[in-house]
């Protein structure tokens, strides 16, 4: 008890050679360990845990890494040619967006409000030529709503002309 | 004929490369993986780090003839390994490295009734020199020589270091129990 006393101080101040550490391990893990000593059991318990610890099959783990490795180069190239084949899709399927311009006089103009204040005075100038070449068709339908007028005329005329033959006839 | 020959003997060197490497390196891989885990405090980054050192060293296995002490060699390779993954990833996942041993809660201890597995915490939460010099003593069972090598330290401050941890460790058992005694009484 005493010598396990001693030997144990000596253990926690670092200074046991490893035979003496292995005379220690002995004395816990046996049955006879004094009351006084129980509690440090555990700790030497501990250490035998940890010592049956093993690594679970590192070569195997290599083989795996070597062909996730693989996976990745083949997942690099599929993506790439997937991420290739929707910029190809799109490429064909969105509208070409060209720059807005128009000709003027032979000139190419690329300011939109300057083409847009040219195309409205250029409108508006064609709205008046119309109303002026319509002009002439008013006059026509003044001619034609006359002409109905004098038709009527004559239709009234035709018809007195038509009742009084008849009078004359009985005379 | 000649060829065959080639062949066989390229077949058969590469067998007797592999026989020696199994003999001298994987024999440590256990010991390699807990020193790993002790630093790295993750099974899974453990496992990596010696699955890349058994690939580094295989690529290296020529210089491993002129190597006096094989384990203390790879134990040391590990160790500045492991070093620089927690440096690489600093942010992510390290613990601090004073972290303190934090008295747990009626449901933690619950949970973690068993006392080794409380001290195996208590081990982790020692900074890293300690917990890997203490483990590599209590566990491994290696002179102080050897890891004075792995550690780059002279001898007297691995066990300078070793004290420390132990004394830690031993406070901690004793504040534990002291902790056990007065809720049975109460």
């Amino acid at each position: 008890m005493e010598m396990m006393n001693e030997l144990l101080e000596k253990y926690f101040r670092g200074e046991t050679s490893l035979s003496e550490e292995k005379e220690l391990k002995h004395y816990f893990s046996t049955g006879n360990v004094s009351a006084g000593h129980e509690i440090y059991r555990a700790l030497f318990d501990a250490f035998e845990e940890e010592k049956q610890e093993t690594a679970s099959g590192p070569l195997r783990k290599v083989e795996t890494r070597k062909r996730s490795v693989k996976h990745s180069w083949i997942n690099l190239i599929v993506y790439s040619g997937i991420a290739a084949a929707v910029v190809l899709v799109l490429w064909i399927q969105l509208p070409k967006q060209q720059p807005d311009y128009a000709i003027i006089h032979g000139v190419r103009i690329d300011d939109p409000e300057y083409v847009q204040r040219y195309a409205e005075k250029r409108l508006s100038y064609v709205n008046e030529i119309l109303k002026k070449g319509l002009r002439p068709m008013k006059s026509m339908e003044t001619v034609q709503q006359n002409l109905q007028l004098l038709n009527k005329i004559k239709e009234i005329h035709d018809k007195i002309m038509q009742q009084e033959e008849p009078h004359n006839i009985n005379n | 004929m000649s060829d065959v020959r080639n062949s066989t003997f390229l077949r058969l060197y590469k067998c007797m490369e592999s026989i020696q490497f199994n003999q001298q390196i994987l024999r440590y891989s256990d010991a390699l993986f807990r020193l790993a885990k002790s630093i790295l405090r993750n099974t899974e980054a453990a496992q990596d780090a010696v699955q890349e050192l058994t690939v580094k060293l295989w690529e290296r296995r020529n210089a491993l003839d002129e190597v006096e002490n094989i384990q203390a060699f790879t134990m040391r390779s590990m160790r500045n390994l492991c070093l620089d993954t927690i440096r690489k990833n600093r942010d992510e996942d390290e613990l601090p490295e004073e972290l303190e041993y934090e008295e747990r809660n009626p449901y933690q201890q619950t949970e973690q009734k068993d006392l080794a597995i409380r001290i195996r915490s208590m081990i982790d939460r020692l900074p890293e020199l300690q917990r890997t010099i203490i483990r590599m003593r209590d566990v491994e069972g290696l002179e102080l020589a050897e890891i004075a090598f792995i550690t780059s330290l002279n001898e007297n401050a691995v066990s300078v270091n070793l004290s420390r941890a132990r004394q830690k460790i031993r406070s901690q058992i004793l504040k534990e129990q002291k902790r056990v005694e007065e809720t049975i009484w109460k």
